[in-house]
């Protein structure tokens, strides 16, 4: 990932301006520590942070057409570039990057380039000979961005909030699959997917075709001049990617600059779930694989800075980035700077849990919509934020457009969990890679039921947060809490918690109005709360509260003091020994 | 390098101050950015954030003895580790880290065993058996430490002045070569060397000797698990050390697991003096050499950031650091986290140009002293935060404590700059590596003379901070000067320029009183203004003031002009201002 900051027509030329910009840009150097550009028009700034994926040595931006009347700055990765590049043939290219084309696409066919782009992205384009600009986000906002205005007349523009939030009257995220143009002054949706109307699909399901759909993701996706790696949780969606990509991993550039055998990361508390899970998966595929562990007082003690990086207070979305962010600064400090996430499945194919009380197709698949239009506010926004803290980039090849449109066309029929006719959730991509000549996966594995990422990373992590966050929150301060924040009250301590930390980095009004709210169980829409009545009664938005729905459903626990040793518990009949210790961290390669 | 935070006794060990002192311990994390810990005993905190150069896998810190009554964050190399390891038998070692040493050191000998480590650091260290504490820093001061006291009755270590200064209500730069106890509650001096006392040595100069020794000191300092390279800018220094390091490179563990060549960078301006140089180096040594290339517009952008990190208003430090800053961080981007450099090498020799001027020996050689010991207010301080700031650490083969030992017991007499029998400076250095059979670099590089480093990036570079700082300062305002800025006055408007952005950036009187003032020309301490009387006018401090020296300074200054008018300067650099810095160094050229 990189970092970008625009400002545009802030009527102030001066050094005094320049160097504001140059102070806010430096906000988001974490996105991208490998160097920094800023470009100047007039009373319009282009900031750059870089993070150099494709051609290391030359891509530096801004980015320029011929005539340098036409500049951009990027965030992103354009997985067509080399096809895009073809179709231009009359232009001259200066860099071997990859964002490189967009300048010379924009003078070619106007905005509607954007359509044309395959990849994440975000980006501003000036073009300075009538001095309008151009501000587009990528399908599923799988780069982050705001956008806000000064009261001085200027438009801002930044990967994320910090960039923007103290030099500007009111922000927002910039909505994905959208596009500001300053001529038309307004929004215009460019993603026009057969998905979006939310209409029942009715193709019927092929699985070779979702197979293929997903290589092909993958493939794309290993476009890179750097070395990179897997996030593998051990449930279906990392194992997938892991899989595929150590399929094709041999014929990549990266595999003959960097070795051929494909690195993978896990993370979790010691004797994790998760960090068996991905043991086993990584044995099977043969990968080098890296365990992470970490305690909870280590993730306790970096909270504060991961509210500061994601910005969000979503309960869900904190609890997940913690381990996230802790093991992306390993993995950064191992060289690796671009891994492939299994981020997206869980929306496209109703993978959670609560998903098993869906009441009809059409309900299913209207959720599944609603999750992907709102994950540039969950899990993208985790992904993306959690690595770029540390300059790392993610790729989802879950949320590739073509591998979405093929995914989203199925019949929903099929997706429905179906336990009479032996369907777990996710079946329909389980089937698609249930191979019996060339198994990508062992059959248990492909057929797993799997924990929800807060959970697999060590069960006392959440009970261990809940725990730090009843100490410092009173039952006083919850009292008040509906006074104190009238907008997305927080319901539970351990939210009032984050909330705090929120307000303290990003005080202003516009900032908490970003973060959804809204009831949710399990992760689901406030819409689908409506499926059980029982649901709204219970607060904890994790994944163990769509109980009994999981077929290992285990009893519940006791709550874990933050600090010294938890007893052994037994859950699921296995017993877990926890040690909260003073920091520490151990790896194993 | 690393980055530390130690608070000890702060009266208050609450979730909130547990959370301070990891907020700011974030502000070093620059400085180590691989990964962070935090030791709290009672109201004691010890915090880290590692670069990990040796034992990544698990030298992760705070580090401790076999009980884990003993706590230390370290920031630094030792050198000797392995050497130390094996005097501590009875010991268990937990990790591969060269600093775990240190813990167990303590055990055995107290606090004496300082003396022992060969290397750079920087470190704390907590008895918990009696909440006693130790703090300590390399002799010269290649790594930064600060130290500051609360009102709490606190007492604080940090890398970077940026962790305390807004907590600490005084606070000082710790003294290198020192040791605080809280036992005995005060700083004393451990680092005791011969030179030290500033007597006149009088052992005779042998060159191979003094090469054996700064082979010694290179080969120590390849000592790394990790990618590394070589700063080279072509100048007699960096070109030892890149000779040195890539004829030995074959030897160590390094060079087989990241390719057997070495990686050389310079930075300049595009057509810069170093850059050439650096170029005909690396071809002559045949590294893999990265030339890097940056404009005044970009050193001009980064001024701030630059001043922010190195924590100095001194006009030679700023000047300096940010080639070196920017180029850090595209060296890190490249996956390079440690490079040799060539810093120390001038004060140890007396190698700049105002040393010409050396009345005596015994002046020269008390010039010299004092120069080493201000190492860390200046060479040290720069090349130590530019690099950290970016996560990178540099290693400084000529302050090896041995090579200093060795070259400072020479009789002064040899290092004497003498026309007569063609002994230009640094001249007993050079000898040392002119070896006909098998030579360390091509004769005309090993006498060759080179820029002082912000000369050498480009001429235009000092050029355009001295418009930039004029455009930004008005007279009215540096009338003022003294009345805003009493203590360490700027004299110049690019001093005023840098010494306003550090007031912002560090407000408190106590950090003011960090940064060295005082007369100076050419880099020169005091003292050796006095040598020459014409030099108490010229308030430039940089290398080209020191005139009539640089033989060859008409020729290079002549190449670089093209280059100089192609520069992207934004204020178009001015031709006349030029013309006469060419005519300033070469009216009274010899």
């Amino acid at each position: 990932m990189c970092g970008i900051l625009a400002v545009l027509g802030c009527s102030d030329d001066s050094q005094a301006k320049r160097v504001r910009v140059l102070e806010l840009s430096r906000r988001l150097k974490h996105r991208g520590p490998d160097w920094s550009g800023l470009y100047q028009h007039g009373d319009c700034f282009l900031a750059h942070q870089r993070l150099a994926i494709i051609d290391p040595s030359s891509g530096d931006q801004p980015l320029f057409n011929e005539d340098k009347k036409i500049v951009v700055t990027v965030n992103g990765e354009i997985y067509n570039h080399e096809l895009l590049r073809n179709r231009l043939p009359n232009h001259k290219f200066q860099t071997g990057s990859d964002c490189d084309v967009i300048a010379h696409l924009y003078e070619e066919y106007g905005e509607d380039f954007v359509e044309m782009l395959d990849g994440m992205f975000s980006l501003v384009l000036l073009d300075t000979r009538d001095n309008s600009f151009i501000v587009a986000r990528d399908a599923i906002g799988i780069t982050s961005l705001y956008i806000g205005w000064g009261l001085d007349g200027s438009t801002w523009i930044s990967s994320e909030l910090k960039g923007l939030n103290d030099d500007c009257e009111h922000f927002e995220a910039f909505p994905p699959g959208q596009l500001y143009s300053s001529k038309a002054g307004g929004m215009r949706r460019w993603y026009n997917p057969p998905w979006f109307s939310e209409a029942i699909p009715s193709t019927p399901y092929d699985p070779l075709v979702l197979r293929r759909a997903f290589e092909n993701a993958v493939i794309k996706r290993l476009m890179t001049d750097v070395p990179f790696g897997v996030l593998l949780s051990g449930g279906l969606d990392s194992s997938l990617v892991a899989s595929v990509t150590s399929r094709y991993f041999a014929s990549t550039k990266a595999a003959k600059l960097w070795g051929t055998q494909l690195h993978s990361f896990c993370v979790g508390l010691e004797g994790s779930p998760d960090l068996k899970a991905a043991k086993e998966v990584a044995d099977y595929l043969g990968t080098i694989h890296h365990e992470f562990h970490f305690t909870v007082q280590d993730g306790i003690d970096a909270i504060e800075d991961v509210i500061y990086h994601i910005e969000t207070y979503d309960v869900t979305t904190i609890r997940a980035s913690t381990p996230m962010f802790l093991m992306s600064r390993k993995i950064k400090s191992l060289g690796v700077k671009m891994v492939i996430s299994g981020e997206g499945s869980d929306e496209i194919f109703g993978g959670y849990l609560y998903f098993h009380k869906a009441p009809n197709k059409e309900e299913f698949h209207r959720e599944t919509c609603r999750k992907i239009k709102a994950l540039h506010q969950y899990d993208c926004l985790r992904a993306n934020k959690a690595t770029s803290a540390w300059g790392l980039e993610a790729r989802v090849p879950f949320l590739d457009k073509e591998f979405i449109n093929v995914a989203m066309d199925i019949e929903p029929e099929w997706k429905m969990i179906k336990p009479d006719q032996g369907r777990i959730e996710k079946w329909v991509l389980r089937k698609a890679f249930d191979d019996e000549e060339k198994p990508y996966l062992p059959k248990h594995i492909l057929y797993r039921q799997k924990e929800q990422f807060s959970d697999g990373v060590g069960y006392s992590w959440i009970d261990g947060l809940k725990a730090h966050a009843a100490e410092n929150v009173t039952d006083k301060m919850m009292l008040n809490a509906s006074h104190i924040f009238p907008h997305n009250t927080p319901t539970t301590k351990e939210a009032y918690y984050y909330r705090m930390i929120f307000e303290r980095f990003f005080p202003q009004n516009s900032a908490r109005l970003t973060v959804p709210g809204g009831a949710s169980v399990a992760c689901s829409t406030a819409k689908a709360v409506e499926w059980d009545s029982a649901w709204s009664n219970n607060l904890d938005p994790s994944g163990r509260a769509a109980l009994g729905v999981h077929v290992q459903a285990y009893e519940p626990e006791l709550p874990a003091a933050a600090a010294g040793k938890v007893p052994t518990k037994i859950i699921n009949k296995m017993p877990r020994m926890v040690e909260i210790s003073a920091a520490e961290l151990t790896i194993r390669s | 390098m690393c980055g530390i935070l130690a608070v000890l006794g702060c009266v208050d060990n609450s979730h909130a101050k547990r959370s301070r002192i990891i907020e700011l311990s974030r502000r070093l994390r620059h400085r180590g950015p691989d990964w962070s810990g935090i030791h709290c005993h009672e109201d004691c905190y010890l915090a880290h954030q590692r670069l990990a150069i040796v034992d990544p896998t698990s030298g992760d810190q705070p580090l401790y003895n076999e009980d884990k009554t003993i706590i230390v964050t370290v920031n630094g190399e030792i050198y000797n580790h392995e050497e130390l390891r094996g005097k501590l038998k009875s010991h268990q070692f937990r990790t591969g880290s060269d600093c775990e040493v240190i813990a167990h050191l303590y055990e055995e000998y107290g606090e004496d065993f300082v003396d022992m480590l060969d290397g750079m650091f920087s470190f704390v260290l907590l008895d918990t058996r009696d909440k006693s504490f130790i703090a300590a820093r390399d002799p010269i001061g290649i790594t930064p430490l600060y130290m500051g006291w609360g009102l709490d009755g606190s007492i604080w270590f940090a890398s970077e002045m940026k962790a305390l200064s807004d907590d600490c209500e005084r606070f000082m730069s710790f003294l290198p070569g020192h040791i605080y106890s809280s036992k005995c509650g005060a700083l004393r001096r451990w680092y005791n060397p011969p030179w030290y006392s500033e007597n006149i040595p009088s052992a005779p100069y042998d060159p191979l000797v003094l090469r054996e020794a700064f082979e010694k000191a290179v080969v120590k300092r390849l000592m790394t698990d990790v990618p590394f390279g070589v700063l080279l800018s072509g100048g007699l220094d960096s070109s030892l050390v890149a000779a040195v390091a890539s004829r030995h490179l074959a030897e160590v563990k390094s060079a087989r697991q990241w390719g057997s060549k070495l990686h050389t960078f310079c930075i300049g301006l595009k057509g810069s003096p170093d850059l050439k140089a650096a170029r005909e180096v690396a071809d002559y040594l045949g590294t893999l050499h990265h030339e890097l290339h940056f404009t005044v517009q970009e050193g001009i952008d980064a001024i701030e950031e630059v001043i922010y990190h190195i924590e100095t208003y001194d006009v030679t430090t700023v000047r300096a650091s940010t080639p070196m800053f920017l180029m850090s961080r595209k060296i890190k981007s490249l996956g390079v986290k440690m490079v040799l450099s060539g810093e120390g090498s001038d004060e140890i020799f007396g190698g700049y140009l105002y040393f010409h001027k050396a009345p005596n020996k015994e002046e020269f050689h008390q010039e010299t002293c004092r120069k080493i010991k201000a190492l860390h207010l200046y060479d040290c301080l720069r090349a130590n935060k530019s690099t950290s700031a970016w996560g990178v650490e540099a290693r400084v083969p000529f302050l090896d404590k041995e090579f200093i030992n060795v070259a400072m017991n020479i009789d002064p007499e040899w290092k004497m700059v003498r026309p007569d029998l063609c002994r230009i400076e640094k001249w007993i250095l050079r000898n040392a590596f002119d070896d006909d059979k098998n030579p360390y670099l091509p004769k005309h590089i090993l006498y060759r003379q080179k820029e002082q480093f912000s000369d050498g990036v480009g001429y235009s570079w000092i050029d355009g901070l001295k418009d930039h700082a004029n455009e930004h300062v008005s007279d009215a305002m540096l009338m003022n000067a003294s009345f805003i800025y009493p203590e360490n006055t700027p004299t110049t408007k690019e001093a005023y320029y840098y010494r306003t952005i550090f007031e912002r950036f560090f407000p408190k009187n106590a950090a003011r009183s960090t940064v060295p003032g005082g007369p100076s020309v050419a880099c020169s301490t005091a003292k050796a203004v006095e040598w020459d009387a014409a030099w108490s006018k010229n308030p430039d401090p940089s290398g080209r003031a020191a005139l009539g020296v640089h033989a060859a300074a008409y020729d290079e200054k002549v190449a670089s002009l093209p280059a100089v008018n192609n520069s992207s300067s934004p204020n178009g650099l001015p031709q006349k201002k030029l013309q006469e810095g060419i005519v300033e160094a070469t009216a009274t050229s010899v």
